[in-house]
């Protein structure tokens, strides 16, 4: 009982990002930038990332508390800082986590030198974690039902999934023409551990009516499933192996497999106004290795003991009768589920022309100048169990050399209404290296933020030699 | 050129400063503090018995029942209980004076605890009696802990009833169970 309390603990207090990547969106002299919108305006030669090393991103989020909440070194008691987490945090309040890493990624134009389409692919792995936080049923494990008498204890606001996965991807994108382009990404996922709950119902509810016989009126009514998939080895008693180790395998080799895709566009409506969309991760896994399902379905009303001075042998076994009203079910079937998918929007307006032609150019073959300044508005929503996350981020880009950009934005979401991102991308040579942080002013006690999320990486890119 | 990429080296790790943060001084080691300490209340025994029932027994020799309680088996149950309290409540619309008396078992049928309620005649006004709470703790709770059955015993304390006798002897009780799950 106590494991399980840290575990869920920690996952909750390491566990909190949402996925918007609001600073990398459109910050296309990242290569990355496309794996965020595959439309998106982003030209080399040829690229690769640095093994494990060009897309690393962790994203924590909690909308109703922070890891300094619970966790500070103060002296407060740690039963109070949990009371009080749960008495401020609400059954839509979430807690979120993704984190990726790029195993490798590449991309390289296809056609001749004046092709403008490219051809990008990878594979990376991802965690993801997202739930409501249950309050209901912490007021009860905390306070128990004594000073809640005629109030149903909600088991819906049990909802949470989590999974790990890999996923391959190949991705194509083409500037049509000096205003349109298109692209597109298809990914396999191979999925090595999912867990799924989020279709509970039910509620447990102790109340006092006049003119009953009981003191209470006690009924359970329970309608909760879990379902796992990849997991069920590690339960049995008789495993032994390593449980990360066996995850990390299934993931690459052995998952259950899905199939997804991205799709984007730029659109530039003036040469100095740029619409884009994208949707990320539109797509399904087929959960189907080391199924199970648990469920526990049934009404029980607790009525006590009751004699009835008849002689009568009726022999009355309290928790016979709860197994037996609410059953505890195991299935074996597959089940499917949807990828987290992401849409992004954006419109930009840019001014104040590049006068760097007389410095060398040579990284931006199809365009003698470029705009140094750009403004404007993105848009992300993400599917969720109960309601999407949606985020408005304002944002303003700077090239502030002909190979370093900066961008900053500022973000309006479920988490924060003040936050800031900060976001580099410079190249040296060939080595591209990009740094991107959110909810900076937060970072001067992180522990303390709501949400937190980076995003950082290395390529070697390769452009056109002026000629 | 050259300077330039001095510049941008210089710029970006001017940047990068920015990105290191402070954090407060957290101790994730207080999360073995989680101590969870549920107060939980629950029905514990129902009855009512007519006063007819109780006529058929002219010798005014108790009226019992054994039934079967069996919530101390639960071993997570049993060890994280730290006290139980029994409230218990009787409204009496016979003629008689009774005593209530409730025997807790072990699996020996050894009596553990007997708890005995007196309970007043009806006088033709309202007679609910709602008994001081029994607290179980320690050495009490302990026998609690071994309870298997509950045994009833209901003695009229007077004259036999007949089979005209009107009434009721109702009882209601209720269980608070304080947990301790650390």
């Amino acid at each position: 009982m106590r494991k399980i309390g840290i575990i869920a603990l920690l996952l909750v207090a390491f566990s909190c990002f949402s996925q918007n990547k609001e600073v990398l969106y459109n910050f296309t002299s990242i290569p990355q930038a496309s794996m965020v919108n595959p439309g998106a305006d982003v030209s080399y030669k040829f690229y690769f990332g640095f093994p494990v090393l060009s897309g690393i991103s962790a994203n924590v989020g909690s909308s109703s508390f922070s890891a300094y909440d619970l966790f500070a070194n103060n002296g407060v008691d740690f039963n109070d800082k949990v009371r009080n987490v749960i008495n401020k945090s609400s059954k839509n309040d979430k807690v979120v986590t993704n984190q990726q890493l790029e195993i490798f990624s590449g991309g390289f134009r296809v056609g001749g030198k004046e092709s403008r389409s490219y051809v990008s692919f990878g594979a990376y792995q991802e965690f993801d974690f997202f739930m409501y936080v249950p309050k209901d049923l912490a007021l009860l494990a905390l306070d128990g039902n004594k000073n809640y008498i005629g109030k149903a204890f909600d088991l819906s606001d049990l909802s949470l999934r989590a999974e790990v996965l890999s996923v391959f991807h190949v991705g194509f994108h083409s500037k049509l023409n000096d205003k349109v382009v298109v692209g597109g990404r298809a990914k396999i996922y191979s999925s090595g551990a999912n867990a799924v709950s989020t279709h509970n119902s039910g509620y447990i509810y102790t109340g006092q009516a006049a003119g009953t016989s009981n003191i209470y009126e006690q009924i359970i009514y329970s309608n909760l499933e879990l379902k796992t998939s990849g997991l069920a080895p590690f339960t049995k008693d008789e495993y032994e192996g390593n449980i990360a180790e066996d995850i990390t395998h299934n993931t690459f080799f052995n998952g259950s497999l899905g199939f997804g895709v991205d799709a984007g566009v730029t659109y530039y409506i003036k040469e100095n106004v740029q619409f884009t969309a994208s949707i990320i991760d539109l797509g399904f896994v087929k959960q189907s290795k080391n199924i199970e399902t648990l469920t526990y379905k049934g009404t029980y009303e607790y009525k006590g003991t009751n004699p009835d001075f008849l002689g009568s042998n009726d022999p009355e076994n309290v928790f016979d009768e709860f197994d037996e009203a609410i059953p505890r079910d195991t299935l074996y079937n597959k089940y499917t589920t949807w990828r987290p998918t992401k849409i992004y929007s954006s419109i930009q307006y840019s001014f104040g022309k590049s006068r760097a032609d007389e410095e060398c150019n040579c990284r931006m073959p199809q365009s003698k100048e470029r705009f140094k300044n750009d403004v404007g508005l993105q848009f992300f929503a993400m599917s969720a169990p109960r309601e999407p996350i949606a985020a408005l981020t304002l944002f303003y880009k700077r090239n502030i050399l002909e190979k370093l950009d900066f961008k900053a934005s500022y973000t309006f979401d479920t988490f924060s209404n003040k936050n800031i991102g900060l976001g580099l991308s410079g190249t040296i040579g060939m080595v591209n290296i990009y740094a991107l942080v959110n909810n900076v002013l937060e970072y001067k006690d992180i522990s303390k933020a709501n949400s937190a999320a980076f995003q950082l990486g290395i390529n070697f890119v390769f452009q056109d030699k002026e000629e | 050129m050259k300077r330039n990429y001095i510049n941008s080296i210089l710029k970006i790790f001017a940047v990068a400063i920015l990105f290191f943060s402070c954090s407060s001084d957290l101790d994730f080691d207080q999360a073995k503090d989680l101590k969870l300490e549920p107060v939980i209340v629950a029905n514990l025994a129902y009855f009512s018995v007519p006063a007819n029932l109780l006529a058929q027994n002219t010798e005014n020799q108790p009226l019992f029942d054994v039934r079967d309680f069996d919530v101390f088996k639960d071993k997570f149950f049993n060890d994280h209980l730290k006290r139980c309290d029994f409230d218990v409540e009787v409204e009496n619309t016979i003629e008689r004076n009774f005593i209530v008396t409730l025997r807790l078992l072990d699996a020996n049928n050894t009596i553990l605890e007997t708890i005995s309620y007196p309970v007043p005649a009806y006088k033709g006004s309202q007679n609910i009696v709602k008994y001081p709470t029994e607290v179980f703790q320690n050495l009490r709770l302990e026998n609690l802990k071994r309870t298997v059955k509950i045994v009833f015993v209901v003695l009229i304390d007077g004259e036999p009833l007949t089979e005209q006798s009107l009434g009721n002897l109702k009882l209601r009780s209720s269980a608070t169970v304080y947990l301790d799950i650390e």
